[in-house]
């Protein structure tokens, strides 16, 4: 069953099109990797899902509803929810009220107190947890942010280049954090660049160029496929 | 289970001063307040009142300011329609019978209804940052020259003249309904407790609110809109509900005010008025609301103070306190005090 | 009235509103265009041109070089405070407004101090003429002439000349210019020296049609906010046609509600402007382009 079907997508500014005709599958329950080379439409694909730019022409649908003229938080209270790139935390405020503010809106009381616990202990976050969040390292900055993404328990988790700064331990163990989200049934679709990573988790790789989707397949069908080497992997991976 | 709830919220992350030495001297400065006009003249008692009607106005501009991240400069506005509407309507109705108090609820709806309508449009076209502020004074500035030119007979509304630049008086002054008969509450020791009372409310109040779920969701916006509304929160709702109590808030400043001076101008709502409370608000600490209350009282003070040189030199002197806070400490003067306070008495009892 | 005098008249009070609208925002609009401040002593700027143009007249000089005199004391005034204050706090404007809110008053109520509630000012020069049955004011034709002056020279100025040139390239990128050489300091303090000559030949061209009070600079500050915030953040772009969109609404209400009809108009307008096009007319024309 598809989770995310957008059905030609078309994103023009101006004369440039940015995203053109983009037809696009995500079946629940999988992770799916979505890479290209820089200026492939990557990050504006990604802001037509969230609602942040209006697509010029087609259709978005999320879990059998029309999300195509939502705005953004309409679209987060239907179970999607957002990572991005550059980590988006409330920097004045503690750790754990990070959490607090993204958990209360479906827990209170006691249990969003143990859930806040609970996620301090999966992201190793428990010895901030009293610390400002502007203060963290970047590391423990992006996985605050997939930790308040996770907050709202979502249908689809969307991740936008999740490993962006990290070292190869960090983005090892953010690896394995969405792979333990979804095997707890989460979806996740990632835009992203470290080829570690997508080889890590990705059940499925689609590969955005010029506007398009070029490419599809499971991770080493895409490795094995020239045209994609060509335009984007490079002999990095031949 | 609920109840016990809600006094945690007394203390918590959005607001300054928690544990058993803190709400001893909230107790002792509280015991200082009520035993005042004990020792005191009714007649001085009366007269710093002034100084109680201006909290709330103040403590709801921290609200939209401090804690929601609007720079607004619309609270005289708030301040003056609600005012207005006070005189407007006792002037016509009375005070007897317990209309004075719904003339004081119904200033400060009116405030805040006015409040609302502006804010739809501000905060749902999604104005913020400085453009926010300008069109905030803006409107408080046309306020003011629609009222100024209200000279004319024309301009009454029931037995109430408007009476344009030289503004309107002779409102009575708040009346309470009683058992044994109406309490008119003139500037004297009564009028006292009750704003007293009205402000301690106010403020342990407002200590709730901005630790319950809605004061986190208020910070959060001010901290970075884009995560709180990607967290599926509406932010435009939280903008807008913050600027209706902090201007409903300016709206009982307001109402006091007249009921107590018995008069209200439209300088009142001018660009030299409209100044003021952002001065309080940011010398005292913005972004929490015991530091903009004690800052609020100690400008205050200081103000009226200088005016027995003439309110120019004390106005002279709160301008360059706003630049010297700006350059000098931008969380506010009373804010930094409280920080220091809080990191030494944390080290003492580390090292105990 | 006859259907010329109506036309005469109509073109007359849009000109005029049209010419107050432009002279009350264009100081502030380059400011805020090139340099992201609000300067909320932009009226104190007008207060003092006008009082230094008067002065000079005092001292014997004519009018128009008294307006040249205001204007270039009023440059230096803003140059000193932008030395003083505004310079420190360019990474936050928000706070550049309180800071320069402070300044306003400072200067409002020390001119209050220094020189009383009121000063006696200059008549109106040029007298008047005849159309049809109605008397129009030269001098306020003079005030529209100058209006599109300013609206040309400040076109040429940073568009066609050297300090224009770097002056944009400063703000669009500082590093890269200071990286080139560009004494970027000066760009600022120069810019906003010349926001504060406008403000200031502002105050100064109307002192000859105003009461002379320290507070004479409220007078402008809502026109020249409401031009700024339609005009949106290109003040080459945007501050034009919002002075002539506001100057209809403004002219057209005046004339049959009365000043106050018009002034509340203007309000209006903005609020309704902010909602459909919320970067400002600026936003509207660069739509179309990438």
């Amino acid at each position: 069953m598809a989770m995310l079907e957008t059905h030609n997508l078309n994103k023009h500014f101006g004369g440039l099109h940015v995203t053109a005709d983009v037809s696009f599958t995500l079946e629940a329950g999988k992770i799916h990797c979505l890479i290209g080379p820089n200026g492939a439409g990557k990050s504006t694909f990604f802001r037509l899902l969230l609602g942040e730019h209006q697509p010029s022409s087609g259709k978005i649908m999320f879990d059998g509803v029309d999300i195509t003229r939502l705005k953004p938080f309409q679209r987060i209270n239907q179970g999607m929810s957002v990572k991005f790139q550059v980590p988006g935390i409330f920097s004045a405020l503690s750790v754990r009220q990070n959490l607090e503010i993204a958990l209360q809106r479906r827990l209170e009381g006691a249990e969003l107190d143990a859930e806040v616990e609970r996620l301090l202990d999966f992201l190793q976050l428990k010895d901030v947890a009293s610390q400002l969040a502007g203060n963290l390292s970047h590391g423990l900055k992006q996985w605050l942010e997939i930790g308040m993404a996770i907050s709202l328990k979502p249908k689809l988790l969307l991740l936008d280049e999740p490993t962006a700064g990290m070292s190869p331990e960090e983005t090892h163990m953010t690896g394995e954090i969405v792979k333990q989200l979804n095997a707890e049934g989460m979806t996740v679709l990632a835009v992203e660049h470290d080829m570690a990573f997508v080889r890590q988790v990705a059940h499925r790789v689609s590969v955005l160029h010029f506007g398009r989707i070029f490419a599809e397949g499971t991770f080493a069908e895409i490795v094995a496929d020239e045209r994609v080497a060509a335009i984007y992997l490079g002999q990095s991976h031949d | 289970m609920t109840l016990s709830r809600i006094f945690k919220r007394l203390e918590g992350p959005q607001t300054m001063g928690k544990g058993p030495l803190f709400w001893t001297a909230f107790a002792v400065v509280l015991a200082i307040a009520l035993a005042y006009p004990l020792f005191a003249d009714g007649y001085d008692v009366g007269n710093n009142i002034y100084f109680l009607n201006w909290t709330f106005m103040a403590l709801g501009l921290s609200i939209i300011w401090g804690y929601g991240g609007s720079l607004s400069f619309g609270q005289t506005a708030f301040f003056g329609v609600a005012g207005y509407s006070y005189g407007i309507l006792t002037i016509n109705f009375g005070t007897a019978y317990g209309l004075g108090v719904v003339a004081v609820l119904m200033a400060i709806a009116i405030a805040a209804l006015f409040a609302a309508i502006l804010g739809y449009f501000l905060f749902f076209g999604r104005i913020s940052g400085i453009f926010l502020g300008i069109v905030t004074l803006s409107v408080t500035l046309a306020l003011e020259r629609f009222m100024a030119q209200t000279a004319g007979p024309q301009w009454t509304v029931g037995s109430a003249r408007l009476n344009g630049f030289n503004g309107m008086s002779g409102m009575p002054p708040l009346t309470l309904p009683w058992f044994g008969g109406d309490i008119v509450l003139y500037p004297d020791i009564g009028l006292y407790y009750l704003v007293l009372g009205l402000l301690v409310i106010i403020y342990l109040g407002l200590r709730i609110l901005v630790n319950s779920k809605f004061g986190n969701v208020l910070v959060a916006v001010r901290e970075n809109p884009e995560r709180a509304e990607m967290l599926g929160y509406d932010i435009r709702k939280y903008q807008l509900g913050g600027f209706v109590i902090g201007a409903a808030l300016a709206g009982l400043s307001g109402a006091l005010y007249t009921s107590w001076g018995q008069y209200i101008t439209p300088s009142s709502m001018g660009i030299t008025s409209a100044a003021l409370p952002i001065i309080w608000v940011a010398v005292g600490g913005r972004s929490d609301i015991t530091a903009t209350l004690i800052g609020t009282l100690i400008v205050l003070s200081g103000f009226q103070a200088l005016t027995i040189y003439g309110s120019q030199y004390a106005l002279v002197v709160m301008g360059l306190l706003l630049v010297c806070t700006v350059l000098l400490a931008p969380k506010g003067l009373v804010a930094n005090a409280g920080i220091l306070l809080g990191s030494l008495f944390n080290r003492k009892n580390g090292s105990a | 009235m006859d259907f010329v005098t109506t036309l005469v008249s109509s073109a007359y009070q849009f000109g005029d509103a049209f010419a107050f609208l432009v002279l009350s925002a264009c100081g502030l609009a380059v400011i805020f265009g090139m340099m992201g401040v609000i300067n909320l002593a932009h009226g104190e700027f007008i207060m003092c041109g006008a009082y230094m143009t008067v002065f000079a007249v005092n001292w014997g000089l004519p009018l128009p070089l008294a307006i040249i005199v205001g204007s270039l004391f009023a440059g230096l005034v803003g140059m000193v405070i932008e030395r003083l204050v505004v310079r420190r706090l360019y990474s936050r404007p928000l706070d550049s407004i309180l800071a320069t809110w402070g300044v306003s008053l400072i200067a409002s109520q020390g001119t209050l101090i220094l020189f009383g509630p009121t000063m006696r000012g200059v008549g109106t020069p040029l007298g008047s003429f005849m159309v049809g049955s109605l008397s129009f004011s030269y001098y306020r034709l003079v005030l529209m002439a100058t209006a599109i002056a300013v609206l040309l020279l400040l076109y040429l100025v940073f568009n066609k000349t050297r300090f224009g040139v770097l002056a944009r390239a400063t703000i669009q990128a500082p590093h890269m210019a200071s990286a080139l050489g560009v004494d970027t300091n000066r760009i600022y303090t120069l810019t906003f020296g010349i926001g504060a000559a406008l403000a200031g030949l502002t105050g100064g061209i109307y002192a000859p049609t105003m009461t002379m009070i320290p507070t004479m600079g409220t007078t402008f500050i809502m026109e020249a906010f409401v031009t700024v915030v339609v005009g949106g953040a290109d003040v080459f772009i945007g501050t034009a046609p919002a002075a002539v969109l506001l100057a209809v609404v403004k002219a057209s209400l005046t004339s049959w509600q009365g000043q106050l009809a018009g002034q509340i108009g203007l309000l209006l307008a903005v609020i309704i402007t902010i909602r459909l096009l919320p970067k400002g007319v600026t936003g509207f024309i660069l739509k179309g382009r990438v």
